[in-house]
């Protein structure tokens, strides 16, 4: 409720009045007074228990809550998950969690689960096979635009191989400088790569025989 | 009751009491029990509605896990309304039901209740007789329901004196105010019916 008031950016007003972000320094140069302070920080109140919001998260709708508090909530109606506030959809993968300055030494957690992640995205990255779109997420068959060069696609083409690959298992031997770790997914990859151009070349010879 | 709800009625309750824009709503909220578990509401009858000026009591009872669940909310005092028993004051809200969310208070509770006596829902009803009388017969329904406030919720205003007639004519028998009130209501004002439904 104080945060839909204190929504909308306050262009620079002369105003004395106390209006949102009372700590920015367009504020008022007398400062608000004590007891609108304690108004202001209510704009940071959990919209559920009306509280300072501790392990704060705040969902897509821009409505915040402490994380226990919209556990809680969601866990109460699982079949209705919507923000108790605007009541647009929502759910504990859709929210962020707030870190600010020295906001671990809260309250121990009591049941619900702690919060969930912050979401890290990894920039793009080029490299590896240039000109190689191995589009990782079911994009077989050659996508859109790579970062340049040749395009292979190798969608039905690839299919069998990979049947072959991993039944008969090629112990390709990963002893490359600065190789990518085992098990994750650029490992996996490069493995499967190679172990495709294994079977071309070995299709190949027996091809060249019966030739 | 958990800790969450405690600490949270304490905060509504303030804000109730010490608002003075919330008291010139007409809403109060009272609590004889420290537990803050059953707590009483009071709001005012709307403007431009048949329960103008009229106080209605509301028994609050706050369940264990509010606020993720709603406040059982009745009506103590007597009503005639769509979406509210005539006999036990239960409403009909979607918000005291599946609507209700944990961000609700009890002041928004109770502006709620008070916004749906300006706005009854017949539609959607409590009390079918009401809400049938409230169909076919709109201004019975009006001028039962202004009744209703003035001798229940002290309402103010002139009564009805046609209906207030047959009212004091069942109380001189000896029936109660309310029992009545309700027996006419229920028979569209007719006394011989309303007394044959009262002593059969
Ligand atoms: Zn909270
Ligand atoms: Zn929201």
């Amino acid at each position: 409720m104080a945060l839909d008031e204190n929504a909308t950016d306050q262009p620079e007003s002369s105003t004395t009045q106390a209006t949102a972000g009372s700590g920015e320094a367009a504020g008022p140069a007398t400062g608000p007074a004590a007891g609108e302070n304690k108004d202001d920080n209510s704009q940071f109140e959990c919209n559920i228990c009306l509280d300072v919001a501790r392990d704060a998260v705040i969902s897509m709708c821009g409505h915040l809550f402490c994380w226990p508090c919209l556990h809680q909530w969601l866990d109460t109606r699982p079949t209705r998950q919507v923000c108790p506030v605007c009541k647009s959809s929502i759910s504990r993968e859709k929210v962020i969690p707030l870190y600010g300055r020295g906001g671990e030494q809260t309250d121990p957690r009591d049941k619900a689960p702690p919060r969930p992640q912050g979401q890290r995205t990894e920039p793009p990255q080029f490299g590896g096979f240039p000109g190689f779109n191995w589009g990782g997420d079911g994009a077989a068959g050659g996508g859109g635009g790579g970062a340049g060069g040749v395009q292979f696609s190798f969608g039905i083409g690839a299919f069998p191989f990979t049947m072959f690959a991993s039944t008969l298992n090629f112990g390709v031997g990963d002893r490359r400088p600065g190789a990518p770790a085992a098990g994750t997914r650029q490992h996996d990859e490069e493995q499967f790569i190679s172990k495709v151009f294994i079977w071309i070349a070995v299709l190949f010879m027996v091809w060249l025989l019966l030739a | 009751m958990s800790n969450i709800a405690f600490q949270r009625l304490q905060r509504e309750f303030k804000e109730v009491i010490t608002n003075a824009e919330i008291a010139q709503t007409g809403i109060r909220l009272d609590t004889s029990d420290d537990t803050l578990t059953k707590l009483k509401g009071e709001i005012k009858g709307p403007p431009d509605s048949p329960y103008e000026g009229g106080t209605f009591k509301l028994d609050i009872i706050i369940p264990d896990n509010y606020p993720f669940h709603p406040p059982k909310v009745s009506f103590e005092t007597k009503i005639w309304h769509p979406n509210i028993s005539s006999q036990t004051g239960t409403i009909c809200l979607d918000i005291l039901k599946d609507q209700w969310a944990a961000s609700l208070t009890l002041r928004t509770v109770l502006l709620s209740v008070q916004s749906l006596l300006a706005a009854p829902e017949p539609s959607d009803p409590q009390d079918a007789v009401v809400a049938k009388q409230c169909l076919t017969h709109p201004q019975m329904f009006t001028e039962t329901a202004r009744l209703w406030a003035q001798v229940c919720a002290d309402a103010p205003g002139e009564r009805n004196s046609q209906l207030y007639k047959k009212l004091t004519q069942l109380m001189d028998m000896g029936v109660g105010k309310e029992s009545a009130l309700s027996a006419l209501s229920c028979n569209s004002w007719d006394v011989s019916k309303a007394t044959e439904h009262l002593f059969s």
